[in-house]
């Protein structure tokens, strides 16, 4: 029967015979799901733009619990404004399950965010190219790529746009430090602001004020805490052994910016001797002896308790317990960043600038009826007003310009502060945040920040003590401490850990080889005895070699320079 | 105790010794099996700051209902209680039902197709279609978005069916004759002596099924996701928990000290914890009394 439909159909117009095949085989199967309840009043007539309603449906990898039909401020104001209503699904549990259903049943919805699952929908030919669209329809999201729209590419066999990113934002710009060398406020500020430049610095004020204060608030005061918990051991345990040497961060591997070879991290010399230097603060008594068994839960009731001096980790793994801290008011408990490194010739990466990584996002599928709509959405929401929009919501109902300078109301900000699921929920505010968008730091032609984060702000969240600790190394804010980001070039291939690693490729297994073996050798090289730190470091060596490093290593700098070719834009048909 | 040992009258040394060891033995048990369960209700009352400082047992030391308004804050939690409780009665109702029928079908030795059948059951223990194929056919029975997608496909389960027959199968086959005999038809024979002596087994089952139905958010993430009107209770919940989650990842991204606010996604989990075990752990006491009169029927009867 299809075939006979497709034939009297193929007698009027090739392109219309694509179009109605796609739809009767949708409805010969008496499907009611999602996928197919978009209206069809657009058609496939590119140039006439319309507000006409028009709704679209979609699947979301990230859950949104404040989603409100588009029946909030903001969302109200979107479907005047484009006609577009969307009818979203948010994953619950594993979104790659769904997601492989959706791939297999052909139920594609209009448009899907399927984050690291994209492989299943892209082999299925799911999803649209976007490379016209954006260059014909979206001069707004062009403007905003600029010359790094090559980084949106798929591979470089397969130069496709899948996705509009709407994860990383477009030119972030961290406004402070969040780590990873951190010393309580109380230890500088009882030393009189020692310099905080090397290891030998931060040992040493770990150690004078411990052997000053033995207890604190009656318990033994300990001058190091790790932690090793699961996949914890590489931020507060493996991680730093490159950030105190001047490395980036490219998760497990280095890449040499020279000639982009790649060799797991642990194999520079200059981090054996980082593992060396916390051997030795076990060897002196400074390093927690529950470093290495202590799960998360203990080690943040340890922090909240006060009595840790200092934390190697990010910021994000100490937040609660600090807040704990701060609730309990020992503000000088809470914790400063320093950049320290192995010696004074390293300079902390930190800021070392990745460009546009690209990577997930919004996809148009081929069973969107419209996808000239939806991409024109997706620019309207890309556009200066679109974004101010979705940061800002709707001007007069929830900011205003004082002196301008772009503010909440009163009784908007007082909500956001307090009651942020409501403040989601009712202005819809931060809710529409699908298509590519300006990071923190980045000026509207108004002069203001499209986010609606600044610096001031995290500024009024330190603490007095924090406020004096930064004023006695003449600095404002964490991050001044920092070498910044134009100390350093920008990596050519953007954020090594982020390169999507083929399922088949004998990475994935070598991978998980290699970490269980890096997870119980560095714990114990560190608490070995000095003596020993060497052979159980050359043990660990000799056996990630023997698990296939160097062939992992040899497909890893295949990839990267492979990201390095894609990104340069030499292969674009 | 006392009055245990009086009604098997004069007790030995060793009787005595094994009392003592015997009620030491049982509280640990109980308080093995009982501690965790309090621990997690006295962290969900407890406030999310003081728990990171971590320390709490039993008894939560600032109390708080802060980590439930969080999850009772968001809306659709009403109508998602309903649709579970329903189909928690439904679902368990539809399954014993149709469960043992098959079984009484079954055990019944003049029905011609029993070892065919029996066979093929036991297949679907051992093999299943997979998620894939599963979805597909749902969508083409068109049970997609509809409250019978939770009740429907998993009426009838061979292993409940095995447990209900080989408990009929115990029972005399004289009952089922006199009954006969009495005028009655297989139906009233099903319905009127079976089925009454079959209580604690159903009782085992409908727990079973009952738990099951009242746990199950998955597939209401397969085949309902979209539809508010449909969702179930624990599939909001998953939702709020992910949510929090993800908030609080955001929250670091963006350095918004103010998103983290009071509460935190360890104390979140366990007021949630506390919502989903509560409504079920009363049906407990419910069905306790057929296991009760389950081992009394059987000790008479033998």
């Amino acid at each position: 029967m299809k075939k006979r439909f497709s034939k009297l159909a193929g007698s009027i117009v090739i392109a219309s015979l694509l179009a109605s095949v796609i739809g009767c085989s949708n409805s010969g199967t008496s499907n009611t799901s999602p996928g197919s309840t978009g209206s069809n009043s657009g058609g496939n007539n590119a140039e006439a733009v319309s507000n006409e309603p028009m709704t679209i449906t979609g699947f979301f990898s990230d859950p949104n619990t404040n989603w409100n039909n588009m029946q909030d401020d903001t969302g109200k104001f979107i479907t005047e404004k484009t006609g577009i209503t969307l009818k979203p699904e948010f994953a619950v549990g594993d979104p790659e399950q769904k997601i492989n259903l959706i791939a297999a049943s052909g139920e594609y919805p209009d448009v899907i965010s399927p984050k690291g699952a994209s492989g299943a929908l892209i082999d299925a030919g799911a999803l649209l190219d976007l490379t016209d669209l954006i260059e014909e329809h979206a001069p707004n999201i062009k403007a905003m790529l600029g010359d790094q729209i090559d980084r949106l590419r798929h591979s470089n066999d397969d130069p496709s746009i899948y996705f509009v990113p709407s994860l990383e934002a477009i030119d972030q710009f961290y406004f402070d430090a969040g780590g990873p060398f951190n010393l309580q406020h109380a230890v500088v500020k009882e030393l009189g602001y020692p310099q905080m430049r090397t290891l030998q610095d931060y040992e040493n004020a770990i150690k004078a004020y411990k052997e000053k204060y033995p207890t604190i608030d009656g318990q033994p005061t300990i001058g190091l805490s790790l932690l090793a918990d699961d996949w914890r051991i590489m931020i507060s345990t493996t991680n730093p052994a490159f950030w105190a040497t001047g490395a980036p961060d490219d998760g497990e591997f280095y890449i040499d910016p020279e000639t982009h070879e790649a060799i797991l991290h642990y194999k520079r010399p200059e981090e054996r001797e980082y593992f060396r230097w916390l051997n030795h603060m076990n060897d002196i008594g400074l390093l927690d002896k529950e470093s290495f068994v202590q799960k998360y839960d203990q080690y943040k009731a340890k922090i909240a308790s006060g009595r840790v001096l200092a934390t190697i980790d990010q910021q994000w793994e100490i937040d609660e317990p600090e807040a704990a801290l701060k609730a309990a008011g020992k503000h000088e408990r809470a914790y400063g960043h320093y950049p320290i490194t192995l010696d004074e010739t390293y300079k902390a990466a930190n800021f070392q600038q990745t460009g546009f990584n690209g990577g997930w996002g919004l996809a148009i599928t081929t069973a969107a009826k419209d996808p000239v709509r939806i991409i024109k959405f997706l620019d309207y929401l890309a556009s200066e007003e679109g974004q101010i929009l979705v940061n800002w919501g709707i001007e007069g109902k929830h900011y205003e310009y004082v002196d301008g300078k772009r503010v909440f109301l009163p009784e908007i900000e007082n909500i956001r502060v307090n009651d942020n699921n409501r403040f989601k929920k009712e202005f819809g505010i931060g809710n529409y945040l699908l298509s590519l968008r300006y990071g923190d730091g980045v000026k509207d032609s108004t002069g203001n920040y499209f986010t609606t984060n600044n610096p001031e702000q995290v500024l009024e969240n330190y603490s007095d003590i924090e406020k004096e600790v930064l004023a006695g190394y003449d600095a404002t804010y964490w991050k001044d401490l920092f070498p910044k980001e134009d100390e350093f070039e920008v990596k050519a291939w953007g954020a090594a850990w982020n390169i999507p690693v083929p399922n088949d490729s004998i990475i994935t297994v070598t991978q998980q080889k290699s970490n269980d073996i890096v997870r119980k050798r560095i714990p114990e090289a560190i608490l070995a005895k000095p003596a020993d730190f060497d052979k159980v470091y050359d043990t660990m060596l000799a056996e990630l070699d023997k698990a296939g490093a160097k062939k992992m290593e040899e497909e890893y700098t295949k990839l990267v320079k492979a990201r390095i070719e894609l990104w340069s834009g030499q292969v674009t048909e | 105790m006392a009055k245990l040992s009086a009604s098997y009258g004069r007790q030995t040394l060793g009787d005595r010794v094994f009392d003592i060891g015997n009620v030491i033995f049982m509280t640990l048990v109980l308080i093995a099996t009982l501690y965790p369960f309090l621990n997690v209700l006295a962290v969900s009352f407890n406030d999310s700051a003081d728990t990171v400082r971590g320390g709490i047992t039993i008894w939560p030391r600032e109390f708080t209902l802060e980590n439930y308004k969080v999850i009772f804050s968001y809306g659709t939690l009403v109508t998602a209680f309903q649709i579970s409780v329903l189909r928690t009665i439904v679902g368990t109702i539809l399954s014993l039902t149709a469960c043992s029928m098959v079984a009484y079908t079954l055990s019944r030795r003049d029905f011609q197709g029993r070892k065919f059948i029996s066979v093929f059951l036991v297949l679907t223990l051992y093999v299943s279609g997979g998620l894939i194929p599963g979805f597909l056919l749902m969508k083409n029975l068109g049970l997609m978005n509809s409250f019978w997608v939770y009740v429907l496909p998993g009426m009838v389960n061979a292993f409940y069916i095995f447990m209900i027959r080989s408990f009929m199968d115990n029972l005399p086959y004289a009952l089922q004759e006199s009954a006969k005999l009495d005028g009655a038809n297989d139906f009233t024979i099903f319905w009127r002596v079976i089925l009454p002596l079959c209580k604690p087994v159903l009782a085992t089952i409908a727990l079973f099924v009952a738990v099951g139905q009242w746990n199950a958010w998955f597939d209401t993430y397969l085949y309902n996701g979209s539809n508010s009107s449909l969702t179930t209770l624990q599939f909001e919940l998953m939702k709020i928990l992910q949510s929090t989650t993800s908030g609080a990842d955001q929250a670091r991204g963006s350095n918004i000290v103010e998103q983290m606010r009071s509460v935190s996604p360890d104390s979140v989990k366990m007021a949630i914890t506390i919502v989903t075990i509560v409504p079920i752990l009363l049906v407990y006491p419910f069905l306790q009394r057929y296991f009760v009169q389950g081992m009394t029927l059987g000790a008479v009867k033998s």
